[in-house]
């Protein structure tokens, strides 16, 4: 089952188009990152299938069926900021947000629980620092243990401390079998997190996918060795690579998915009088693939 | 609906505001009153012929007239809460949030609308226990339903201001925009139209349908309304004129909410 299918959605605010045709499907169980720098459209493609945006054109599925508040009610989202009524305390708005949801208070004192706010609950949430504020946000996502999870952005705010939690926890969701669709501008997150990803770039959808056959179309491999010149000439006479990439202190390699042989490698330079002190193949970094993917 | 009432009670069962603002315009709807009441009798008494131009505007039947036309100068109280609590949800983005948590556009619109209505029926029923308190201590005043067609009159007046002032805080999102307007139109620019329309454009009773000035035609001042008046249409047509215009709020709300991004 898809969890959401979005058709050719479009969205422009007067003549600035913020999304442009995007399309992608996001299947169950998994983590599927929105990746995409600031200003590409992550936020409006989350607005739009949580209504609380209209598209310009296009259409969205959630469940596999016409989106409905029924659909919504099955669905724990955090939309761009903590939006909660200030003069309540955390407690009060997490009873709000459950009645709308259509649950019982059953469920508050554990999701509280779980993001460090039991403590704090009776203030009021004006007086919440922007971290607890985010952590009572993503505790209202958690009321009624949905089987599905929208966050956007969902470390802003936190201390390291916090986004190592948040991120364990979307973890430890993702093991418990629930699909997470989440936007971030984040490369490593989206890397440490997901198990999918796409990837906008102002308003258009670059790439989507998994993250393991998205982000490493070649393999990479890392040398270094005291001569770093003659390296770098010796290396010219590869065979198989794609090309080499000098970095000062270390020379990447790039070869097609699943050739890099670290042997061989190894072998070649040494028949060429270079004797490697480094020698290490690594998938191509998110970050990179990142900036390659939307750089003109 | 019991249940979306329930979550908008959740709302403001613990807004200060809420309950400052509600108790404030009790106080003032019993304050007002009495200082009319008080002065009523003040100039009667040292003036006893002043009566038979006054009447006795705090006994029945007329008391339920007097006060619904003394309590309207105060609906502007109800009015500036209303807009706090809509510009609130604004400003909160809860607006957003409660769709995102599973209510539809329309839910959100129509339970602030019903809640509107449930507030000027407590309302109401406060000016009606206030008009008899009032009736009933007025020496030689003897309890009557006479002129009891005044309390719905009220009702429909009270319904009919905070709606209105919900429709400037959905039109203009910002509170300081939406009071601004609401108190300079309804003290100032709709009498200055009314004038105009009636009196320079000799286009009465055209300039009486104004929404908010419609309802206090209908529950006019409790003496010499036939010179301030003049040419009124009948009170049923008002009646009318003021439901035509809350329902419209509602559809203009509806469509705004539910057309636009939130």
């Amino acid at each position: 089952m898809s969890i959401l299918t979005v058709e050719n959605l479009s969205k422009s605010y007067g003549r600035i188009q913020a999304l442009k045709n995007v399309s992608f499907s996001v299947p169950e169980g998994t983590v599927f990152g929105i990746l995409g720098p600031n200003g590409s459209g992550k936020t409006t493609t989350l607005g739009t299938i949580t209504d609380i945006l209209q598209p310009t054109s296009g259409s969205y599925q959630l469940f596999d069926e016409p989106p409905s508040a029924d659909s919504r009610r099955r669905i724990g989202t955090l939309l761009e900021t903590p939006n909660f009524y200030h003069y309540l305390s955390g407690v009060k708005n997490l009873e709000i947000a459950a009645e709308i949801k259509q649950h019982g208070k059953e469920d508050i004192d554990k999701v509280l629980e779980i993001v460090d706010l039991t403590r704090r609950k009776d203030s009021k949430f004006s007086t919440y620092s922007l971290g607890m504020k985010q952590r009572l946000a993503i505790a209202s996502c958690l009321l009624g243990n949905p089987s599905v999870l929208v966050f956007d952005e969902p470390t802003n705010g936190l201390d390291p401390v916090g986004i190592a939690e948040i991120r364990e926890l979307m973890k430890r969701l993702y093991r418990e079998g629930k699909t997470i669709i989440m936007a971030s501008h984040l490369l490593d997150e989206v890397e440490k997190v997901c198990t999918h990803v796409a990837i906008l770039k102002r308003g258009e959808l670059i790439t989507s996918g998994k993250v393991n056959e998205i982000l490493s179309n070649e393999d990479l491999v890392e040398v270094s060795a005291t001569d770093h010149q003659k390296l770098l000439q010796v290396l010219n006479d590869l065979n198989g690579k794609t090309k080499v990439v000098d970095e000062n202190s270390v020379v990447k390699i790039f070869f097609p998915i699943g050739t890099a042989d670290l042997a061989e490698v190894n072998n070649f330079c040494f028949n060429h009088g270079v004797t490697l002190n480094h020698l290490v193949i690594k998938k191509q970094s998110l970050e990179s693939r990142f900036f390659e993917l939307t750089n003109n | 609906m019991l249940h979306l009432l329930k979550i908008e009670w959740l709302k403001v069962k613990n807004y200060k505001a809420f309950w400052v603002f509600t108790i404030l315009y009790a106080f003032a709807i019993l304050g007002i009153n009495y200082t009319g009441f008080y002065i009523n009798e003040l100039t009667v008494e040292s003036m006893p012929a002043s009566q038979m131009l006054l009447g006795t505007p705090y006994a029945f039947p007329k008391v339920w007239q007097t006060v619904g036309f003394m309590s309207s100068w105060l609906l502007y109280f109800p009015g500036i809460l209303f807009i706090m609590l809509l510009t609130n949800e604004f400003n909160f983005k809860t607006h957003r949030q409660n769709i995102i948590d599973g209510w539809t556009r329309k839910q959100f619109i129509t339970v602030k609308f019903v809640f509107a209505i449930l507030f000027s029926l407590a309302a109401t029923i406060f000016n009606f226990l206030v008009a008899l308190l009032f009736g009933l201590i007025t020496t030689g005043s003897h309890f009557s339903f006479a002129g009891m067609e005044n309390v719905v009159y009220i009702f429909i007046q009270t319904v009919a201001y905070i709606t209105f002032a919900m429709f400037l805080a959905i039109l203009f999102r910002k509170s300081g925009a939406a009071i601004a307007v609401f108190f300079l139109y309804g003290l100032i620019f709709e009498w200055l139209i009314t004038v105009l329309i009636n009196f320079q454009f000799h286009l009465t009773p055209v300039g009486y349908f104004l929404p908010l000035q419609v309802t206090d035609v209908m529950l006019p001042i409790p003496f010499g309304n036939k010179v301030i008046y003049k040419d009124a249409p009948e009170v049923w047509i008002m009646v009318i004129a003021s439901l035509v215009y809350v329902v419209a709020y509602y559809f203009f709300a509806l469509k705004k909410f539910t057309k636009e991004d939130l």
